[in-house]
């Protein structure tokens, strides 16, 4: 913990909730602004989970167990920032009035890793040859791309067939953006060759660091770009992303100084405080603002039995989310959700639904009157449930779960996945399951990453979308809509019935909307001094002496 | 039998009686979340042994742990011992081919650490007791087909079992009916450390994750203890004894029962 932030000195003796909270709110970085820059040093970040994908190409693959690591290397256009966007490899953009063109200016004097100049033609190539074809985000949001012109080197302007809302192209930069070198890229095989290329295990950008070393399931090691365009930086010579799979490992090399970060859960919930109280060592949740995610409960709804909206709604009485919030979350952090978009994102965001609460009595009822009894066993029906091993919190979920449908008469069998790979292929390649606990993260609009989750139609094995067999013409017109509306407040009121839809049917259940709160050491300067710093490109980042 | 023969009777005793007075004790499923979750032991008399990071009553899962545990390590050990026996009578008393054959599969077998080798069959046949118990049975068995194997060596050579050959018994009743029961006793010793080691099997197995998860047992609790280690370090000592002794009660069973076993055989012989 740090000495400067000494207003918190007093609390230490009752390290309450509160106390946590307020310290929380204060950013890492805001006491480090007036001391001197010191340059060099390697900063050990504590991976999260088990290994790393294959493919690190964050062009393609979006998620945020990827990108953590991949925007040090490939950047955005823009990043996100406190008070609206920052611009990185764009220095401004505005879309036409028409919603057709959306004009780009990129920064001058940008050059790749490899030496060679950052212009127009590496946007056209990956906006129209990878982001809109290969990326799930970037299909979405750029479906009605129809080409990129480019006037001069340093404009971009992306043309649409259909009228396209400029405020979704902006939400959209800080994760969809990532530029690709054509020169490197164009006319090979790391389109259909995936995690085999290469060119996606060690992709290539303009950002602050480079790809030195790759040592599947232990370490990898990301070594400073000399060419960085950002005036002096990066400030470290180093970041090596070092796996330990346990995280009470991780809070222990965190206490002996083995590793300066932990990013996302990779503190066990439960040692926060304690790690709080050790001199060197500090929790926060700033920078992750940005970042919300939530647990939900999804249904395979070709099941005949969770097809039946009347077995849902039961089931989603049978649970009680402030449980979790309290008990698996610690209360920390977290909040009982209603719908797929978290009451943080306001811009969005309703309560004007069906909400529902917990009651196992109306659950029991419903289940009776649906045409499903309790047998002589006890049991209703039996259905099969696999737990997204992501997090903590989504296994402990999994079991609580488990135990209050089994409360209502539905038994439940936890399927046990041993990698976040085995349970993605199993839920969304295989369809392989009944009850599903997943975490999806919400991005700064619902189009990018969200309805994605309830659109219809979708091919299997797109990670992270509908692939629960659900299908509803009302919503998929909503969703399409979405894309192509261009008043803000239309725009808005489309999400609103999105809401209302999903709260009605209840497709899936969102239980609960929930923070990071990760641990790092307190020579780290500059952490979290943006709300998805995780995913930033950390060229600011430098460490103070200890 | 040894004194310390009897320690390992009256603990094993008390786990079965865990086992089997459970459901008496807690009549609760012991995986319900059922109060403030981390409570110290000693600090509510409803949860004798405290409650774990979700809330669940620490001696009740205790108690269901002892049931698991149990029949796994039994059940397992049984499935080792038998394929043990099997193959060890056949190579033994056949002789040739068709022990070089056994023997050189049992060989295979032994070339990979049983833990491993659990692992692996495992992570390929999915989590389930069942399969828990299929995998220790399966990469366990050769110490028991290797001892049994050298008692039917030096046993079929006897005069009896030459007597019972020229009366005209087939070859596998000879082999099962006279020369078995007479190399059965070592393989008495062996039990108790084959049940032990099935149980540790089991636990280790559950610490990774590879545990029915639907089930609880002490290896799923000290799993789901580590995350709190620091905070609450009962919640992975309580089931680490349990383990212990468990193993302990066994083997010194077996250590016992062989000894009392063994004088009977010089006499024997």
């Amino acid at each position: 913990m740090r000495h400067s932030m000494s207003r918190r000195r007093p609390a230490l003796a009752g390290l309450t909730a509160l106390t946590l909270a307020a310290a929380m709110c204060v950013p890492a970085g805001v006491m480090a602004q007036d001391e001197p820059i010191q340059s060099g040093g390697t900063l050990v970040v504590a991976a999260d989970g088990t290994s790393f994908p294959a493919n690190l190409n964050p062009a393609i693959a979006t998620s945020n167990g990827v990108v953590y690591i991949s925007s040090k290397v490939v950047e955005p256009l823009a990043e996100a920032g406190f008070d609206g966007l920052q611009p990185r490899l764009a220095t401004s953009w505005e879309g036409s009035d028409d919603g057709l063109t959306f004009t780009i200016h990129l920064r001058e004097g940008v050059t790749f890793s490899d030496g060679q100049p950052f212009t127009s033609a590496d946007v056209k190539f990956s906006a129209e040859e990878v982001w809109s074809k290969l990326q799930s985000f970037g299909r979405i949001v750029l479906a009605n791309l129809d080409r990129v012109d480019t006037p001069d080197p340093l404009t971009a302007v992306l043309v649409f067939s259909k009228p396209t809302p400029a405020s979704l192209i902006e939400n959209a930069l800080p994760v969809v953006t990532a530029v690709l070198p054509a020169h490197v890229y164009q006319g090979t095989d790391f389109a259909e060759a995936g995690g085999d290329s290469p060119l996606n295990q060690q992709p290539v950008g303009t950002g602050p660091f480079v790809f030195s070393e790759v040592r599947p399931g232990e370490l990898i090691r990301l070594t400073k770009n000399p060419t960085y365009w950002g005036e002096g930086e990066p400030y470290l010579d180093e970041v090596v992303f070092q796996v330990l799979p346990d995280a009470a490992s991780r809070a222990a090399a965190l206490e002996t100084g083995a590793v300066q970060a932990t990013v996302f859960s990779g503190v066990p919930r439960l040692d926060l405080q304690r790690l709080d109280a050790l001199d060197g060592v500090s929790i926060t949740s700033t920078g992750y603002e940005g970042l919300p995610y939530q647990i939900t409960l999804d249904f395979n709804h070709r099941n005949p039995i969770l097809g039946d909206v009347d077995v849902r709604r039961a089931i989603r009485q049978a649970l009680d989310p402030q449980l979790v919030v309290d008990t698996i979350f610690l209360g920390q952090g977290a909040s009982v959700a209603t719908g797929p978009i978290p009451s943080t994102a306001t811009d969005f965001y309703t309560e004007d639904k069906t909400l529902y609460t917990f009651d196992t009595a109306a659950a029991e009822a419903a289940l009776d009157a649906a045409g499903f009894p309790r047998g002589e066993d006890g049991t209703r029906f039996a259905l099969r449930l696999r737990v997204a091993p992501f997090f903590p919190e989504t296994v402990g979920t999994g079991e609580y779960v488990k135990q209050a449908l089994e409360d209502v008469g539905i038994a439940v069998e936890i399927v046990a996945a041993d990698s976040s790979a085995a349970y993605q292929t199993a839920v969304y390649t295989d369809h392989d399951f009944d009850l599903s606990i997943n975490s999806p993260a919400y991005r700064p609009d619902p189009a990018i990453s969200t309805t994605i989750l309830f659109q219809g139609g979708l091919d299997a094995g797109i990670p992270f979308s509908n692939q629960w067999g659900y299908a509803n013409p009302a919503l998929d017109q909503v969703i399409a809509d979405g894309l192509t509306t261009l008043d803000t407040e239309a725009r808005v009121e489309l999400y609103r019935e999105f809401q209302r839809i999903i709260a009605d049917d209840l497709p899936n259940i969102s239980l609960v909307d929930f923070r990071f709160t990760p641990a790092h050491r307190d020579q780290v300067r500059n952490l979290g001094d943006n709300p998805r710093w995780a995913v930033s490109n950390w060229s600011n980042v430098w460490l103070a002496a200890e | 039998m040894t004194r310390s023969g009897w320690v390992g009777a009256i603990g094993l005793g008390l786990l079965v009686a865990m086992a089997l007075l459970a459901p008496v004790i807690k009549p609760r499923d012991p995986l319900d979340l059922v109060g403030r979750p981390l409570l110290e032991p000693f600090a509510d008399p409803r949860f004798l042994l405290g409650t774990d990071a979700l809330g669940r009553d620490v001696l009740a899962q205790l108690l269901y742990s002892a049931r698991v545990s149990l029949v796994v390590g039994l059940a397992a050990a049984a499935g080792a011992i038998g394929i043990g026996i099997g193959v060890g009578t056949v190579a033994g008393f056949l002789g040739g081919r068709v022990d070089g054959i056994l023997m050189r599969i049992s060989e295979a077998f032994q070339t990979v650490p049983t833990f491993l080798l659990a692992l692996a069959l495992l992570s390929a046949l999915g989590a389930s007791t069942a399969n828990v118990v299929l995998a220790i049975a399966l990469s366990s068995w050769p110490a028991t087909a290797r001892l049994v194997r050298a008692e039917v060596l030096s046993l079929r050579q006897r005069e009896y079992v030459d007597a019972a050959r020229l009366a005209g018994l087939g070859p596998l009743t000879v082999a099962f009916r006279e020369v078995l029961p007479g190399a059965l006793q070592p393989v008495v010793a062996l039990v108790g450390v084959t049940v032990g080691a099935a149980i540790l099997v089991e636990s280790a197995l559950a610490f990774l994750g590879l545990g029915d998860p639907n089930q609880i047992s002490w290896g799923v609790m000290i799993s789901n203890g580590r995350q709190a280690i620091r905070v609450a370090p009962f919640l992975v000592v309580i089931p680490g004894v349990c383990v212990a002794l468990a193993i302990l009660s066994v083997s010194l069973l077996g250590d016992g029962l062989a000894a009392r076993l063994a004088p009977q055989r010089r006499y024997l012989s």
